[in-house]
């Protein structure tokens, strides 16, 4: 009793139209939800550092709620409990526009927005304060001290974590196939129904997500080098 | 029979190759020697396999195995053979045979020819077919009628693939496990909900109002229910097919069946006449 390897049902039929369909779902819900993310965590993560306590807080209450309830429960709660309370007319488009889809980005998005906040405000605090009181000084106002000068600068410190909270993202985007979004480790899991070949479906699963992630991280080393304020970060790996 | 196309496809088949069983032990050997069968089975599959208000994981395909394969085993290796159930799904359960993590599939699984290239099979012991869930009053009647509708399946079950193909306007969601696909229902995700009948009965005797719930549609598939073990064993086939053989020759198997789908059982699901003959037809001579 050995396990026999047909590696050639992963082009054969209908599988590797299967597999590509499931690959550009889930590049398209985790770069709709990146989006998403990269918003949500700029703005709590600068909230996080902002000089009045209520908005401090604001940002705090949502980190702290969205990033310490486990992925999967967001996306039950985006998919079955959110829904209901919006207007009909919107449920009855959700309904016949892939909801299990929207749902998917929503709760990727928000979920990874908070984790995004922390990344964004680690950067903004290793800003010294005194480049926010000489920005001040010139006669901007804090937001725009902000816009111009302290984010940028921050999300140029924060390449590398943001790499590893985008590749997350990317791979967490599979826990979207317990509300039925086709995604790539949905299909694959279609392709063993089909075949009854787990061991094959899933190898072609790992690569595909594999290629995929080292191509991100290798983008992001590309941003990195070129983003990197000389004298600032150009050190180590930065430098070339 | 590993092809190796490139290094990095080669790296991970032997991975993957690395977790099946070294020695050439065959499944009865390895019972005789752990004098432990283990199985793999559901849940939240009632009435076939699930866990009870007492939290006692109970069910029709467990009492056959515990009250017809264990005995057979127990008396073909003349010693005591306990039983150890494992969780599997739709997606896990042939990896985990084929690892050697079980010895035996229990569960709702369907007898299929392609399943039969990976695995091999009991003789089938229990008939059903695929069916509709769906609100009392909705217009959906059998398969026709979810044209253009959304419809809940089951991840890896027979039963998407054939929407898929017969219907493809139908709006096919599928989700990993039936408490989910019922939410998406309850909810108005979707219209109906398709299933092997008898799952959806059981999924229907559940509901907190069960009248609100109606299974429709006339069988559009046929779902053998097997229990799955690995390939060439034909030993241990043999005494698994015996065990489940004796159970309907000695009325054993009509008595557990009456427990789980009798008017007083868990889902309340007659026999019909024609599978009753069809599983003593199955029966062979001593």
């Amino acid at each position: 009793m050995t396990y026999r390897f047909t590696w050639n049902i992963l082009w054969s039929g209908q599988t590797g139209g299967w597999l590509l369909q499931g690959l550009i779902t889930t590049l398209e819900i985790s770069a709709i939800a990146w989006l998403l993310a990269l918003a949500l965590g700029l703005l709590s993560g600068a909230l996080r550092t902002a000089p009045v306590l209520l908005l401090r807080w604001i940002g705090a209450a949502y980190v702290e709620f969205f990033r310490n309830v486990p992925l999967l429960v967001w996306m039950f709660f985006w998919y079955f409990a959110v829904p209901p309370f919006l207007p009909q007319t919107l449920q009855d488009w959700l309904l016949e526009h892939s909801a299990e889809f929207w749902a998917g980005v929503v709760a990727l998005g928000v979920y990874h927005g908070a984790r995004f906040s922390e990344v964004i405000r680690s950067g903004i605090q290793a800003i010294p304060k005194t480049q926010l009181e000489a920005a001040q000084s010139t006669g901007l106002t804090i937001l725009q001290a902000y816009r111009l000068i302290i984010i940028p600068i921050a999300l140029r410190l924060i390449v590398p974590p943001a790499t590893n909270e985008t590749l997350n993202l990317l791979k967490n985007s599979s826990v979207a196939l317990t509300i039925g979004v086709a995604e790539l480790t949905f299909q694959t899991r279609q392709i063993e129904t089909y075949t009854a070949k787990a061991f094959e479906a899933l190898v072609a699963g790992t690569l595909i997500y594999l290629v995929l992630c080292l191509a991100i991280a290798l983008l992001m080393s590309q941003i990195e080098r070129r983003t990197a304020i000389p004298g600032m970060i150009a050190r180590g790996a930065g430098e070339s | 029979m590993i092809r190796a196309r490139c290094l990095g496809v080669w790296l991970i088949s032997m991975l993957l190759a690395s977790f099946a069983p070294v020695g050439a032990q065959t499944t009865l050997e390895k019972i005789d020697k752990s004098g432990v069968l283990v199985i793999g089975t559901r849940t939240g599959s009632p009435p076939f396999a699930y866990v009870n208000k007492n939290n006692e994981w109970v069910g029709f395909a467990i009492d056959l195995v515990e009250k017809a394969v264990v005995p057979a085993l127990a008396k073909k290796l003349n010693k005591q053979i306990k039983l150890e159930k494992k969780e599997s799904a739709p997606q896990t359960r042939i990896p985990l045979l084929t690892s050697s993590a079980v010895d035996l599939i229990a569960e709702t699984m369907t007898d299929t020819q392609s399943r039969r290239d990976q695995v091999d099979f009991s003789l089938t012991y229990f008939v059903t077919g695929a069916q509709f869930l769906v609100k009392k009053g909705s217009p959906i009647k059998n398969i026709q009628s979810v044209a253009g509708k959304r419809v809940a399946a089951q991840q890896g079950s027979t039963n998407a693939k054939l929407i898929r193909e017969r219907v493809p306007t139908a709006k096919l969601l599928e989700f990993p496990d039936q408490p989910a696909a019922f939410q998406a229902l309850a909810q108005g995700q979707v219209q109906a909900y398709t299933n092997d009948g008898i799952q959806l009965a059981g999924l229907r005797a559940k509901a907190p109002k069960p009248e609100d719930w109606a299974v429709v549609g006339e069988f559009f598939s046929y779902e053998p229910y097997g229990m799955a073990l690995r390939k060439n064993e034909s030993d241990f086939r043999q005494l698994v097919n015996i065990g489940l053989m004796d159970a309907i020759s000695s009325g054993l198997y009509f008595q557990l069946y009456d427990k789980w789908f009798g008017a007083k059982g868990e889902v309340p699901y007659p026999l019909s006449p024609e599978t009753k003959r069809f599983l003593e037809m199955q029966v062979v001579p001593k």
